[in-house]
């Protein structure tokens, strides 16, 4: 089937450009990539279904319709599969009646046997079959009731409606996470093409043919794969949807924060998507050399422990104390002690390790920092993971910090004080990290009540990943923004660099502050502010190992 | 009698390979084949005139003159015998009757194009023809025709037969080529081209079967010989299969160019049409369909019915009387396409079961005003927008029933009572009908 591996040849910045003509304008577009690509990069949108920038062109849905020049004049062609060659003639919708005929055809033929359920389909809103009918099609319906529609569905999953009606395939449960609504599907084969081709795992096939064709797991089998609830986002329309959201939220009322994944050090592009101060899901954000369009289910659901479990406030000793009281008592514990042992994070951001480093140079040679991670690194998985779990840890690296827990634990006795900040050490090796409980003042700055702030003699609640801005340097050696959503479980929480500024008493007013901190000690980041690195990160020359 | 190419060992037990030899089978390989080189034989094969004879009438040596060389890969060779197309039925009695012929031919092409593998990639209900073709390679094998250095030439031919699932679309070569591999039979965007990435993404040949099988009769005879039996452009001959109101349907072999009512009315082959002539279709259910006045001008040659807007395709002549219903028939040829249609493209995938619908409902006496012009319309919209030309394959039947047949399927609406009432209410939302 070798049509599946004509993947998608996208411009580059260093593409070479050549002059070809839109309808009657010469224009100059990259070389070799596909017209809907080439159109792209002068500005005019190709409505298109089945075509994906990350995926085999499979050019089966032909809404992206426009005419070019061959032998035989011109005629019609499929952008997403239409190289550009120099000097060809192309016309769009824009000038040929010929190409809007096609295209309103295809979304007549679309909606003749689409249920139009819209008000009850989670995809409303961000549906590209709404879209291309508002671009595209805007007809009539010719349809009538004699005539009858041919829902889509298997034949064991066929539904019936009040009226007795067979609507087609409806909320079938395909494995763990994803719920499919076969009579919504348009086939564009995308979902196929991503467990075939991405997740390297085909288990979603289009049984049968003609208009009785439908998408489904083999007979059976469940979807179940780490990486299936992409299907969902691919998915033009609302046939794929995650259970973790369906009929959570209508997406026109989410705000999106982009930012990028903390629990893996590729760093996989995402947004954090919220409304009323409560994040409702994560949506993969496209970066070409990270993640393309993708993410794991585990990066996927993570917003979920966003509202569990949280430390919003303090506990000393048990005890719960405000906040404030908290940093209070900490700041005197630190200052208090002979010896403090700080032990930096690789799951906090450049800023709040800088704020950690300041604070050992405040306190002199009464501290000590301590870097590093128990967590087990796994291999790769060609996909958006690079299988260490430890997101910023080249940055840890870059900043001068070292992979010596080891000598922490073998040395804990040395200490009177112990700060761990965004590091649950007890949950990642709970046996050596017994061995640090020899030390008495135990302090962890923590977004969660987990095992180290419950291991702790006082922990002081901060800010969780989602909800703070800073920057990390991927396994790459790029240096990502990470963005703040308006979403932490109380106004008072802070993210870790200020909580540490005030224990050190650093007067840091922002996070650029930290930046600073952390350009005096990375040369490579020289030159950088938040702006720059913009939102799809900085390669950082010659860094990565 | 006029000079058969294909056909003339029909009914002479050529099934088994001393007979077929006693006729004079296998003559090429013994004498001249291995003598030609590969750009002779191509050149002799384009020179002779002979054109696909699957549907789609390409020249064959220029098909095989676009087979690169040395790319590296190996060459396949694959024998379209899924022969779908409704009314084709040439194929199954061609390798039924003589089926070393197709064997000698493949050995032809593949000589002509360093095949070292060949498939035969027959239609699944035609279990006889696998079991008549597996037993003729068997014997082919055993008498050194096939296998290692054929015929101490040193040229080396494996051949398989693969059985197909019974899908029209498969009969599509690059359908065909995915089912071979395993894969959905679904056609795959071109270009590729099957010349150069076909079968295991290697470059491969496609032919009918009886496209093959016209290779013996050129190498013996010569391609001069072969092209003047029809016409300056449609050289040879083709095999027909004539189905419908005549008197003695079934395959008959004439010169390119014969005129249509000979083939109907001649003693010697279909012996006149049962009742009175409405129409034909001439070259399978896609063809347009002509009527019986075009009919009678018709002559069988690629270039005359071009000229009649219709088409030679596989050669399956369907003639019908006045008795005929030409809703009845529309009928079925869109349920047909309907079933068929792989799927894949929007337009064909909803488009010719929507026009199927439709169809139905004229059929079934709930027509409206507009139906007609709305079926028109629909295939228009599904013709040259899809991957293959399945959708317009169901789009020129539309077109020429309704076309040539109006005031039948008029009739057919003016049964329904209701058939003034609007089409689309006001209140329909758009694309919704409640
Ligand atoms: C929908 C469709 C069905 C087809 N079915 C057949 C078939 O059954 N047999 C056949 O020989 N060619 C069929 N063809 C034509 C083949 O694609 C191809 O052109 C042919 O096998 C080439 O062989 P030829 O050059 O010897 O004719 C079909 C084409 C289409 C589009
Ligand atoms: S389920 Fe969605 S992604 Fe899959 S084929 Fe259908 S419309 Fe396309
Ligand atoms: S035109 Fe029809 S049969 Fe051909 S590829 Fe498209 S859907 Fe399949
Ligand atoms: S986007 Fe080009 S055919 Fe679907």
């Amino acid at each position: 089937m070798s049509n599946s591996y004509n993947k998608p040849v996208l411009p580059k910045a260093d593409s070479k450009k050549v002059s070809i003509v839109v309808d009657g304008a010469d224009v100059e577009v990259p070389e070799g990539t596909n017209l809907v690509e080439a159109l792209k990069t002068i500005g005019i949108d190709t409505p298109h279904f089945c075509y994906h920038q990350d995926l085999p062109v499979a050019g089966n849905c032909r809404q992206c319709m426009v005419e070019t020049d061959g032998p035989r004049g011109m005629g019609l062609a499929i952008a997403c599969y239409t190289p550009v060659r120099p000097g060809m003639k192309v016309a769009t919708d824009r000038s040929s009646e010929k190409v809007k005929t096609a295209r309103k055809a295809v979304m007549e033929f679309l909606l003749a046997n689409h249920p139009l359920d819209c008000p009850i389909c989670d995809k409303a809103g961000e549906c590209t079959l709404q879209d291309n009918y508002m671009s595209s099609g805007k007809h009539e319906s010719r349809m009538r009731e004699e005539i009858g529609k041919q829902y889509k569905g298997a034949p064991e999953h066929r539904h019936l409606d009040a009226k007795g009606q067979d609507r087609g395939g409806k909320h079938i449960d395909l494995g763990p996470t994803v719920i499919l609504d076969q009579e919504r599907c348009i086939l564009c084969d995308r979902c196929t093409r991503f467990m075939r081709d991405v997740a390297g795992d085909e288990q979603l096939y289009i049984a049968a043919r003609g208009d009785h064709a439908f998408i489904t797991t083999f007979p059976g089998q469940p979807l179940q794969h780490d990486y299936d609830l992409n299907v969902t986002d691919i998915c033009p329309v609302g046939a794929l949807t995650g259970k973790h959201f369906r009929f959570q939220q209508r997406v026109w009322l989410l705000s999106k924060t982009e930012t990028i994944a903390p629990d893996d050090s590729l760093g996989a592009n995402i947004t954090v998507e919220h409304h009323d101060g409560h994040v409702w899901r994560i949506m993969p954000r496209r970066h070409p050399d990270v993640n393309k369009s993708w993410i794991s289910n585990a990066t996927r659901l993570l917003y979920q422990t966003l509202s569990e479990n949280r430390l919003t406030g303090g506990s000393f000793r048990g005890a719960d104390v405000p906040l404030a009281d908290a940093v209070e008592r900490a700041r005197e514990l630190v200052h208090g002690a002979r010896k403090v042992a700080l032990v930096a994070s690789g799951h906090l951001t450049l800023e709040d390790n800088a704020a950690l480093l300041a604070l050992a140079e405040s306190l002199g040679s009464r501290a000590e920092v301590f870097g590093g991670s128990w967590l087990a690194v796994g291999a790769p998985d060609g996909i958006a993971r690079s299988g260490d779990p430890v997101a910023n840890r080249l940055g840890c690296t870059l900043l001068g910090i070292s992979d010596n827990l080891s000598d922490l634990v073998r040395r804990a006795k040395e200490f009177d004080c112990l700060v761990v900040a965004g590091h649950d050490l007890w949950a990642a090796d709970a046996e050596r990290a017994k061995s640090l409980s020899v030390i008495p003042e135990r302090i962890a700055l923590s977004a969660w009540h987990d095992a180290t702030a419950q291991a702790s003699t006082l922990a002081v609640g901060i800010r969780a990943w989602a909800e703070v801005r800073g920057s990390m340097i991927n396994v790459q050696g790029r240096i990502q923004r990470l963005q703040a959503a308006p979403t932490a479980p109380t106004p008072d929480l802070e993210p870790a660099w200020q909580v540490i500024s005030r224990l050190g008493h650093l007067g840091w007013t922002s996070e650029v502050d930290a930046f600073r901190f952390a350009q005096g000690r990375i040369p490579a980041l020289s030159g950088l502010n938040y702006r720059t690195i913009g939102s799809q990160g900085r390669i950082l020359e010659g860094v990565a190992p | 009698m006029a000079t058969l190419t294909v056909t003339q060992n029909f009914g002479k037990g050529a099934r088994d390979l001393e007979v077929y030899r006693s006729l004079g089978g296998y003559g090429s390989i013994s004498s001249r084949l291995f003598d030609l080189s590969q750009f002779e034989l191509i050149d002799l094969v384009s020179r002779s005139g002979l054109r696909g004879r699957g549907g789609a009438g390409f020249p064959t040596g220029m098909k095989w003159s676009f087979v690169p060389r040395n790319s590296g890969k190996p060459v396949y060779l694959v024998v379209n015998a899924d022969e779908g197309e409704p009314g084709t039925f040439k194929d199954h009695v061609l390798m039924q009757e003589d089926p070393h012929r197709l064997i000698e031919g493949m050995i032809v092409c593949g000589w002509a194009l360093g095949v070292r593998t060949a498939y035969i990639y027959v239609r699944g209900e035609f279990l006889p023809a696998i079991e008549t073709l597996n037993a003729a390679l068997k014997q082919a094998y055993a008498a050194g025709l096939l296998g290692k250095n054929i015929g101490g030439s040193g040229y080396s031919l494996d051949i398989y037969v693969h059985r197909g699932a019974g899908a029209y679309i498969c009969g599509e070569e690059t359908a065909l080529i995915n089912s071979l591999e395993g894969f959905k039979g679904q056609p795959r965007l071109k270009p590729p081209f099957p010349a150069v990435s076909g079968a295991f993404a290697s470059p491969t040949c496609v032919n009918n079967v009886e496209t093959l099988m016209a290779l013996p009769w050129i190498l013996e005879h010569g391609p001069e010989a072969y092209q003047a039996l029809g016409t300056p452009k449609s050289g040879g001959t083709k095999v027909f299969s004539v189905s419908g109101d005549v008197k003695r349907p079934g395959v008959y072999e004439v010169p390119m160019g014969t005129p249509l009512m000979e083939l109907l009315e001649s003693p010697e082959l279909c012996q006149g049409i049962v009742g009175e002539l409405k129409g034909v279709i001439p070259g399978g259910s896609s063809s347009p369909v002509l009527t019986a006045e075009e009919a009678r001008k018709a002559n069988l040659d690629y270039e005359a019915l071009a000229a009649l807007k219709t088409m030679l395709g596989s050669g399956a002549v369907v003639a019908f009387n006045t008795e005929r219903s030409a809703v009845g028939m529309l009928t079925s040829l869109t349920r047909f396409y309907a079933h068929e249609s792989c799927g894949q493209c929007t337009p064909c995938r909803e488009g010719t079961g929507y026009a199927d619908r439709i169809m139905k409902t004229i059929a079934s006496g709930k027509g409206r005003e507009g139906d007609l012009d709305h079926m028109l319309d629909l295939a228009a919209n599904f013709s040259y927008t899809t991957i293959c030309p399945l959708a317009i394959a169901d789009a020129w039947p539309i077109e020429n029933f309704i076309g040539k047949f109006r005031p039948e399927f008029e009739a057919e609406v003016a049964k329904n009572p209701d058939r003034g009432s609007p089409r689309v209410t006001k209140d329909f939302r758009p694309g919704a009908f409640w």
